[in-house]
């Protein structure tokens, strides 16, 4: 496809430009490979790896058994020796099964050998509810992998960011975890939001770790959000307009390093901060974020208010799911909250 | 021999578990054509359907009481509806209602009825720990009730079965593992995760019994269990069971099954276990009347069911907000008891 | 001269249906494309399939909308080729 005037002409699903970076990193580099359930001739359960097989062949994207206690910690073993494994969790809700190699393996061999080790390997897993999969297939865990020490963590909402994180993670000497979110990923059988699809460079960037981005510049409120909610929040921010209020939509990316600088100044000019997030709301990353923000400058709060999955697991059916995930409407009235509380 | 009153009832629930998953499938892709969106059409979610694999469920669960425990994996009904789980509040389940054996909140991967000690788990091999359990208790309960996990041949690969395997030997458990081979596990065939070609070899590692059965056939699988399912009931501790089967849909309904040649989906449609348990009927002098009013009676309970279901309403939603605990943070005591405590500090 | 992308190809021996539907396009209208281009992407029976650019020049005209329905064989958009 030609680019003229930096013009990109191509738009891509968040799927394939994920895979887009796959493939161009396997190609530079013999060491990086993918291993998972269903990645090979499935091309993945949520197309993260569509095509793939076809170019590299089974040893380079391989079909494992449904053993993830066995092959992530073999991808943490070839990732001691120095390859570059992506290896993938279907669902992250599956990392139960898995827990050591991922909490004490994967996250901190680094520490206890004193940085004489490293382990450069990415983790991906399909995250997210909102197509009524129940407790146990639609969580995103982000604060569960946040939270213990050694592990960055990588949520891109929209293409573009999806194939610059991508490079940066495989190209990172340490581990990443990548949360793609299902419902973004752009699949033909559970249509995407618009704005995750969005011109994607054909070259190989990288977009660095612990840099938000700012999908939408306001100077009322200052919303923090990642991953779907990125969209839920600037859907919100579209009607809040309307009103007359001008909100700030922050993307986190990363949540490890999280970009603590980017959201202090949007609160320092907005005073007023919401965070959304799809994870349980106690112990998580709505809590973490007002408490960095406090930490960092508590003078700037005017308000704050946190919308997340109130503590209860994932409901199946639809008006339950629907009720304990956040919508445009609960972000809404957060923000409406704090403009009227301050 | 297995009496013909046996082979009957199997065959009753065989054609109950079949009809049913076909049914849903219809219910499943309402709205979903030409477009398969996932969040469209009355029933939520994934749907795991199991045509093919009846004969494994009844074969097993006809040697069964209510208080002994199954619990089964993704793919459920049939050994649910084997199991004698209730069909109108599985089904209002899957419909995610009210009146649901989960109230709307499980689904059709997480079925829970107490009443005949049934549950499923959507995490791979995650029924095989509870099931020893369940058999711990009645081990130390000295009751003769047994326990049964369920699982597909791609799970034999996790852990939490291998661990399950062990624990249940070394406690001599009252506990039956039965493997269903559908040669498939999503997309991967079974060869290219396991060199294995035989599930119940495993049991060798284990200390225990590992038997096969090779023909997707009810009444042979009965008499399989019949070894299993005594042993466990006599306390001479637990076995291994293999059943092949055959998955006759996809993976998960919109499954586009690329994957799979049209070979080897040609051969599970013609391999029918249905088919071969009526003609043993057939041999036992049952006529074609006898056979078409069975099916009449099999398809009455289903629709019935799905009817029923149907009818009932959806939760509300603040009902999301219940039954995370039985005994809710508001339900919990919430001034601390006085006591008089020793002085222990006296002498200072 | 006006070139269509057409619903076609090897894959429809593997469908039943006669309807699919279009799931993404890749380029906007006006934009420059490449012979071979992956231009969008139609689901028939749930089976995902690209369409790719059948000549080089500009997308003229997008006549199936996404999320729209089609049959096989119709015309999907307009390539302007140069
Ligand atoms: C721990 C875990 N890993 C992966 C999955 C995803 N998954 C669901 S079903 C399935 C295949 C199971 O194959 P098999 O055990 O043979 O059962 P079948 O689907 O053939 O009935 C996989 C990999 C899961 N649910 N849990
Ligand atoms: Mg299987």
């Amino acid at each position: 496809m030609s680019e003229t005037n930096d013009v990109i002409d191509r738009e891509l699903t968040m799927s394939r430009a994920m895979v887009e970076s796959i493939a161009h990193e396997m190609r530079d580099n013999e060491e990086v490979f993918y291993m998972g359930e269903d990645v090979a001739d499935y091309g993945g359960i949520f197309d993260s790896t569509q095509g793939l097989l076809d170019e590299f062949g089974r040893d380079r994207i391989m079909d494992v058994p449904i053993s993830e206690t066995a092959y992530l910690g073999a991808a943490v073993g070839a990732a001691q020796e120095g390859m570059r494994p992506i290896a993938e969790l279907m669902f992250v809700d599956f990392f139960g099964v898995a827990m050591d190699q991922i909490y004490n393996q994967l996250a901190k061999n680094t520490y206890m050998s004193g940085g004489n080790v490293n382990v450069p390997l990415v983790l991906t897993a399909a995250v997210g509810g909102t197509y009524n999969d129940a407790a146990q297939h639609s969580q995103t865990l982000y604060g569960t992998f946040a939270h213990v020490p050694g592990l960055k963590l990588v949520v891109p909402s929209t293409a573009y960011d999806a194939k610059g994180l991508m490079h940066n993670a495989i190209r990172d000497d340490d581990p990443v975890m990548y949360l793609f979110h299902k419902r973004l990923m752009g699949i033909g059988w559970m249509p995407a939001p618009d704005g995750p699809k969005t011109p994607v460079p054909e070259t190989d960037y990288t977009i660095p770790f612990g840099s938000a981005d700012i999908k939408r510049e306001g100077a009322d409120v200052s919303v923090v959000t990642l991953g779907l909610h990125v969209h839920r929040a600037l859907a919100a921010a579209e009607s809040l307009a309307a009103e007359g209020i001008d909100v700030e939509v922050i993307d986190l990316r990363t949540l490890v390093p999280l970009d603590t600088e980017t959201i202090v100044e949007s609160v320092r000019k907005t005073g007023r901060l919401v965070v959304v997030d799809e994870d349980y709301r106690s112990f998580g990353v709505t809590g973490e974020i007002v408490a960095s923000v406090a930490d960092r400058d508590l003078g700037a709060l005017d308000a704050v208010e946190r919308v997340a999955v109130p503590d209860v697991p994932i409901p199946y059916a639809r008006p339950m799911e629907d009720e304990v995930i956040p919508d445009a409407a609960d972000i809404e009235e957060s923000v409406r909250e704090v403009v009227s509380s301050k | 021999m297995v009496s013909p009153d046996r082979i009957r009832e199997m065959y009753g629930d065989m054609l109950t578990a079949r009809h049913y998953e076909e049914r849903l499938q219809e219910e499943y892709l309402e709205g979903k054509q030409p477009a398969f969106d996932i969040s469209a059409g009355p029933i939520p979610g994934e749907l795991h359907l199991a045509a093919g694999q009846e004969a494994a469920a009844v074969g097993v669960c006809h040697h069964l009481r209510p208080e002994d425990t199954v619990t089964a994996p993704h793919r459920p009904h049939h050994v649910a509806i084997a199991k004698g789980v209730d069909l109108k509040r599985m089904t209002a389940e899957i419909f995610g209602r009210e009146s649901g054996l989960g109230k709307g909140k499980g689904g059709h991967m997480h079925l829970f009825d107490p009443d005949v000690n049934f549950a499923c788990s959507g995490i791979i091999a995650e029924g095989c720990p509870p099931a020893a359990g369940a058999a711990l208790a009645a081990k130390k309960r000295n009751e003769d009730s047994v326990a049964v996990a369920f699982l597909g041949e791609g799970a034999i690969d996790q852990g939490a079965f291998l661990e399950s395997l062990n624990f249940a030997s070394v406690h001599n458990l009252p506990v039956v593992f039965v493997i269903e081979d559908n040669d498939w596990a999503i997309s991967m065939p079974k060869e290219r995760v396991t060199d294995v070609e035989d599930g119940s070899d495993r049991a060798a590692g284990f200390d225990m019994p590992g038997v096969r059965v090779d023909q997707d056939d009810a009444v042979a699988v009965y008499e399989a269990a019949a070894e299993a399912i005594g042993r466990a009931r006599d306390r001479n501790g637990p076995t291994l069971l293999e059943v092949q089967v055959h998955r006759r849909m996809g993976h998960f309904m919109g499954d586009p099954q690329t994957y799979r040649s049209d070979d080897d989906e040609e051969a599970a449609l013609a391999r029918d276990s249905i088919d071969r348990i009526e003609s043993e009927l057939r041999d036992h002098g049952v006529d074609d009347d006898d056979l078409a009013s069975m099916r009449d009676d099999a398809e009455t309970r289903v629709e019935e069911a799905i009817a029923w279901a149907k009818e009932q309403p959806q939760p509300d939603p603040e009902d999301a907000y219940d039954d995370v605990f039985v005994n809710p943070p508001s339900g919990v005591t919430t001034e601390e008891p006085e006591f008089e405590l020793a002085e222990v500090n006296a002498d200072e | 001269m006006r070139v269509a992308v057409r619903a076609t190809g090897d894959w429809e021996a593997d469908v039943d249906e006669t309807e699919g539907i279009l799931v993404d396009w890749f380029a906007r209208e006006g934009r420059s494309i490449e012979e071979g281009d992956t231009l969008c992407e139609i689901q028939v029976e749930k089976v995902s399939v690209d369409i790719q650019a059948p000549v080089a020049g500009t997308l003229d005209e997008i006549v199936v909308g996404e999320d729209d329905e089609f049959e096989i064989g119709d015309t999907l958009g307009w390539i302007r080729s140069e």
